[in-house]
């Protein structure tokens, strides 16, 4: 069986980083891009089981970026990751799967990845 | 005699620095010493304009005779002579057999005594001041220089009178001048309402001699600690009496006074009273009354109709001012509130930039904190370390995982929420609440007593954010009594400037709040608690304010604490939209189908 591919969207390093290493362990293949443009670039040519999208980002917010990837894709399942929840009262963020709230603690994130997934 | 000298005597006193009614004794005692009359009298108009004898010469014996006789002008030999001003003689074989009221059965005994008289009238070339009576029993006749000398003296003595006269008025004048300008002194003061009316009262009380006066107000248009204010004391027996005063003044829009002499406290004999009262009003309002009272045996005689007036005078020129005073009353007010709102406005613009850099510096942290605690796990999972650096690890673990949660709360005070307004039960989100904490067992010494009100109108608010309200008024109480005691819960409805609202009041048996903190305590990062970061209270409070409530606080150190929300409600079913369709007037009209062809 095919691995399950995860493209992560984040504009911090070492998120990147930690999120890569964390969801690798639990089996998924990961790509990354660092904004916006960069993810709805790879988005074009390449195929992704899953989103993991930052919002608040330089240039192109994941609000933004979100709109874009379901105008490509309306099927694109897409979680949004942020600092805090305050995004979470923007209606244009309910086009989003799912909302995860970013913390040292991944249990809630990879939790809310298997159920988007339905894994 | 020497004509000359007594005349020289004579315009010496009258230009003397001496007292006026002295100037006139001395004037009189030279008539009967110098000219030889037994009796020297003046009469002099009254305030009723009656001639009444004021002044006699030292050694006179008819002036305890006629001291309490009066006549009016025109009315025998004194008022004959006061009213043609001109002088009349006689000897007393002249003398006609009834002199009209100045001869009376008591005088007759007396009369013949006396074998000339000569009367005078006092005046100047406008004005009759009174007349001058002089009767001597050792004359025979008054020869003509005599005449001339006793009408010389006669003006001089209308000279004296008509000085006595302005001295008197402008004495008067001053007297009202020094009260008004006292008044206005007050009127325009920063004093207080009620301490400028205690004022008034005492100043008018002064300038009548009055034994009090008092001001009652009609109108509550400022709030005042009360509706009287008075200067001196008024007996018991006479309160019946002012309030009818007063009651009259405002009716007739003009002063009044009693018809009578009233007597005040009773066995004190002697202690008479006049009562006046005069209305105050500004722009065709009454506003109240000044009323005042004085004892008839007061040195000065009372002049009601001086007194009236004056009382009236003062009563319209403190009517403005009082106006004035209160509305700059008002107006101070209304500025000092407009200080602080902007005041408010200047706080809540400074915590607005201070939440939106609150809310970029959280940011911030927020990620590197994900960073360090991540990779401080995943050290953990792929090193092998010993127990002691398994316990730093999890400490660091730990103190991420705090440092977390204050960045949310932080960030949830900042952060501008809307409000999703629903209809919303009170007691029935409270019992749902209650029923969540009370079922952890640390609740187990806690009794909760609800006094709900049954028939609670809905609450508009935000289910989600009034809910943490109650649990955080909860938990602080569970705090506050460190996990034992009452608490007990109260919903009423109650209306806040004609508003309708619920007050929900939490009361907790926890000792209450140091005095001291009080002021603190809805203040973000105030706290007293070990583990706490002291944004509960803060947050609660600024979801209440959002709603368009406050909340209360009410101390009693030593006992606990009751914190009282109010929050807006909607109106009792029927009473507002949503209830039975009012019944529009003119019904019928409606029913009555239109007709085209009558509109055509």
């Amino acid at each position: 069986m095919e691995k399950i591919r995860i493209l992560l969207v984040d504009d911090e390093e070492h998120i990147r980083l930690l999120f890569k290493e964390e969801l690798e362990e639990e089996g998924y293949t990961i790509s990354l891009a660092s904004n916006g443009f960069e993810a709805l670039e790879v988005l074009r040519s390449d195929r992704f089981d899953l989103v993991v999208l930052d919002v608040k980002m330089p240039g192109m917010d994941g609000i933004q970026t979100l709109n874009e990837i379901k105008k490509l894709n309306k099927d694109q399942r897409v979680i949004l990751c942020s600092a805090y929840g305050e995004y979470q009262q923007d209606f244009s963020s309910w086009v989003s799967d799912a909302y995860v709230v970013k913390s040292a603690d991944m249990r809630e994130l990879k939790q809310t990845i298997k159920n988007v997934l339905g894994v | 005699m020497n004509f000359d000298s007594i005349l020289g005597k004579v315009i010496e006193i009258s230009h003397s620095n001496l007292e006026i009614e002295a100037r006139i004794r001395a004037i009189l005692n030279i008539v009967s010493g110098d000219l030889h009359f037994d009796d020297a009298l003046i009469y002099t108009l009254d305030k009723d304009k009656r001639l009444s004898c004021r002044f006699n010469n030292r050694l006179s014996l008819l002036f305890d005779l006629l001291a309490d006789y009066r006549c009016h002008v025109g009315e025998g030999v004194i008022g004959t002579v006061a009213q043609k001003r001109a002088p009349l003689f006689y000897t007393l074989k002249d003398i006609p057999p009834r002199l009209g009221c100045l001869f009376y059965a008591h005088l007759d005994e007396v009369l013949p005594r006396y074998k000339v008289f000569a009367f005078m009238p006092l005046a100047d070339d406008s004005f009759l001041y009174g007349v001058l009576l002089a009767a001597s029993s050792t004359r025979e006749a008054i020869s003509p220089g005599e005449k001339i000398v006793l009408s010389i003296l006669s003006r001089e003595l209308g000279g004296i009178f008509r000085t006595y006269d302005l001295l008197l008025s402008s004495k008067k004048r001053i007297t009202e001048l020094a009260t008004l300008s006292e008044l206005g002194r007050i009127l325009t003061s920063t004093m207080e309402p009620s301490a400028i009316l205690e004022n008034i009262a005492l100043i008018t009380a002064k300038a009548l001699s009055a034994s009090f006066a008092t001001i009652k107000l009609d109108l509550a248009f400022i709030k005042l600690s009360g509706q009287r204010f008075t200067s001196g004391s008024i007996a018991n027996n006479l309160e019946a009496r002012v309030l009818d005063l007063e009651a009259q003044a405002s009716r007739l829009r003009q002063p009044v006074g009693s018809a009578e002499a009233l007597t005040g406290e009773a066995g004190a004999s002697g202690k008479t009273f006049t009562i006046l009262a005069a209305p105050i009003t500004a722009r065709d309002r009454i506003l109240g009354t000044i009323t005042l009272g004085r004892r008839l045996d007061h040195p000065d005689v009372p002049d009601d109709q001086q007194d009236r007036y004056l009382l009236g005078m003062i009563a319209n020129y403190i009517s403005s001012g009082l106006d004035n005073a209160l509305l700059n009353i008002k107006l101070r007010d209304a500025l000092r509130e407009l200080g602080d709102a902007q005041r408010r406005l200047i706080e809540n613009e400074k915590l607005r930039s201070l939440g939106e850099m609150t809310a970029n510096i959280a940011h911030e942290i927020k990620n590197p904190l994900v960073v360090i605690g991540g990779f401080t796990k995943r050290l953990a999972k792929t090193v092998h370390l010993d127990p002691s650096e398994n316990r730093y690890v999890e400490i660091i673990t730990k103190e991420v995982t705090r440092l977390e949660s204050i960045l949310a709360e932080i960030l949830n005070y900042v952060k501008e929420v809307p409000l999703l307004l629903e209809r919303c039960d009170l007691n029935a989100l409270l019992d749902e609440i209650v029923y969540l904490l009370s079922s952890d067992k640390g609740w187990s010494a806690v009794q909760v007593v609800k006094h709900y009100a049954p028939d609670l109108p809905p609450a508009l608010c935000d289910v989600q954010q009034i809910k943490q309200v109650f649990i955080n008024m909860l938990m602080n109480s569970f705090e506050a009594m460190r996990g034992e005691g009452t608490i007990t819960i109260t919903t009423e409805r109650t209306d806040i400037s004609e508003k309708p609202f619920i007050a929900i009041s939490v009361r907790d048996t926890g000792g209450g709040i140091e005095p001291a903190y009080l002021d603190n305590i809805f203040n973000p990062f105030f706290t007293t608690k070990e583990r706490g970061i002291g944004l509960g209270l803060a947050i609660s409070n600024k979801i209440v304010v959002h709603h368009g409530g406050d909340i209360e606080v009410k101390n009693t150190p030593g006992e606990g604490a009751l914190f009282i929300m109010h929050l807006p409600c909607q109106e009792r079913p029927g009473a507002g939209p949503g209830g039975a369709p009012p019944q529009t007037p003119g019904g019928a009209r409606g029913e009555r189908p239109v007709r085209l062809k009558d509109a055509q």
